[in-house]
């Protein structure tokens, strides 16, 4: 484990702030748990849950404070400039901090979505759910860092893009769901354990070319970013 | 030891002699210069960019609903129905405005000279929850106000402006239920950090994972759990609220089932004004306890 991601790691979870991304999952796990228990039909629990719940609020939401959080808040402090002034190539911070921010996000989610997802149908979804929510987990993590380095306000840029795009557009204007994770994860967990449950318009080799591509163009982009950044103070 | 040579001389200092301004217009100042931030108005473009991309996108959809409305000749969308149909944009805007109101002074430590000023503890946090609730009633009473100018300038007679008139009311009023209900949700999570970024993020969280648990409870097979099951979530709160007052303002199409509130009508109301009144409650204890810092 490189000092850059033990650094990381550190920032992201030695705060009390961890725990306040712990109610989401949570919440995830309760409500599967209180609808199957009181015998509530899985088609009808499991798209509010499954989806709108799990892949549409707690996947997305978890990454962007995660992600915005591993370099964004050593940006906003300031103390990014002790790492930018080791001899380390910008690859070799970019990379372990995408790493961390991926693991916390993919641990965060895949958990409880496997729980959920057990509970509604059966171990192959409850599995297709996790490996899908991981694989969205690294795309949008990229996506997150390279919004950190792109403007000061990364979360708000996040959120144009899940509340926005995602949330309102994808549901209105059925086209711009190409350009959505969220629909990508859908697609790959719908083909990985095919039920009646997820649904989507996305193909499925679209979504995966599309999701290496998201993943590969903002880790690339980040790098590059890193590359001429300059820590000038803003005071807006 | 020699004797101190040094003298004090007189540079003419003067005590400050005119009117002392008491706490109303501290309050006032405060109030003024909340809504300002909320829109970013006196910063710098950067802080106008996010603010102005939601009021560009309601004022947008209000106009659209207005042309496409008097083209074809029926209404679309009341007054009251556009409201709940920007819902998200209303959570996006309070986790803009709501940190930049509470967080930024919460970050640079500049509360004990707020509170050195003759402003009470309690003037400070209610102060910014009026501004955030203005500029959310602004927001959505705007574009209101844009679609019944359109509207009246499409009608003939004086009588259709006034039955027009007569519809906006509500819907201003309705526009000022969601911005009191979402004010104090989102200016108490915004208070509990400095950090403007997880300020955004617990705001959000927080509106979205309300919303499945609505759809959960609505499903379960008890009746009385279906009905009451938009408490759960702020939005669908209001929305109930707004069902039980004016039906017909909330739901327009007579086939559309819309949530069924049963008899617990009564209840939305008294959940709505119980959750503004915890919300405000634990705001002022919360100041309570960073004043005393």
């Amino acid at each position: 484990m490189s000092t850059v991601s033990w650094i990381t790691a550190r920032g992201l979870f030695g705060r009390r702030r961890f725990l306040l991304l712990l109610p989401l999952p949570v919440l995830l796990v309760v409500l599967a748990v209180l609808s199957r228990g009181l015998g509530v039909a899985p088609s009808a629990w499991g798209p509010p849950v499954l989806v709108g719940l799990g892949l549409a609020v707690v996947l997305p939401v978890v990454a962007l404070i995660v992600g915005t959080g591993v370099l964004g808040a050593e940006i906003d402090d300031g103390t990014v400039v002790h790492v930018l002034t080791t001899p380390l190539p910008r690859w070799q911070i970019v990379l372990p901090k995408l790493a961390v921010a991926v693991g916390a996000t993919a641990v965060t989610v895949a958990v409880p979505l496997f729980a959920a997802g057990l509970l509604a149908d059966s171990v192959r979804l409850g599995l297709a759910l996790a490996v899908a929510a991981s694989i969205g987990a690294l795309a949008y993590s990229a996506l997150f860092v390279a919004a950190s380095l792109l403007t000061r306000r990364p979360v708000l840029l996040g959120l144009v893009y899940v509340l926005i795009w995602e949330g309102l557009l994808s549901n209105v204007v059925t086209g711009t769901r190409v350009l959505s994770i969220q629909h990508y994860v859908i697609a790959l967990a719908d083909r990985l354990a095919p039920t009646n449950l997820l649904d989507t318009t996305v193909s499925v080799p679209v979504a995966a070319v599309m999701t290496a591509l998201v993943s590969v163009a903002f880790t690339l982009l980040a790098v590059n970013r890193l590359r001429s950044f300059s820590v000038a103070g803003e005071t807006s | 030891m020699s004797e101190p040579t040094g003298v004090i001389h007189d540079i003419g200092y003067q005590r400050y002699t005119g009117l002392r301004l008491g706490r109303r217009a501290v309050f006032g100042a405060l109030y003024v210069h909340g809504v300002r931030t909320a829109f970013g108005l006196g910063r710098s473009a950067k802080a106008k960019i996010f603010p102005w991309l939601v009021v560009g996108i309601v004022l947008m959809v209000a106009g659209a609903v207005t042309a496409i409305g008097s083209q074809i000749g029926e209404t679309l969308m009341t007054y009251a129905q556009f409201a709940d149909s920007m819902s998200w944009l209303v959570i996006f805007f309070v986790a803009v405005a709501a940190p930049e109101l509470v967080s930024r002074d919460l970050r640079s430590g500049v509360l004990p000279l707020y509170f050195s000023r003759p402003l009470p503890t309690v003037d400070y946090p209610m102060a910014k929850l009026l501004a955030l609730a203005t500029a959310l009633w602004m927001l959505l009473g705007a574009p209101q106000l844009v679609m019944f100018l359109g509207a009246a300038f499409t009608g003939n007679d004086m009588g259709a402006v006034w039955d027009e008139l007569l519809d906006l009311v509500p819907g201003l009023l309705y526009a000022g239920l969601w911005a009191v209900v979402f004010a104090a949700v989102g200016l108490l999570i915004a208070s509990l950090t400095g950090k403007r970024a997880f300020a955004a993020g617990g705001i959000v969280a927080v509106f979205l994972m309300t919303t499945p648990i609505v759809g959960v409870l609505s499903i379960l097979p008890s009746q009385a759990a279906n009905q009451l099951a938009g408490i759960a979530s702020p939005s669908t709160l209001v929305q109930g609220v707004g069902i039980w007052t004016m039906r017909d303002q909330v739901i327009t199409d007579p086939d559309a089932l819309g949530p069924d509130l049963g008899a617990f009508g009564p209840v939305y109301a008294l959940v709505a004004a119980l959750l503004v009144a915890a919300c405000v409650a634990l705001l002022l204890a919360r100041y309570r306890k960073v004043a005393a810092r």
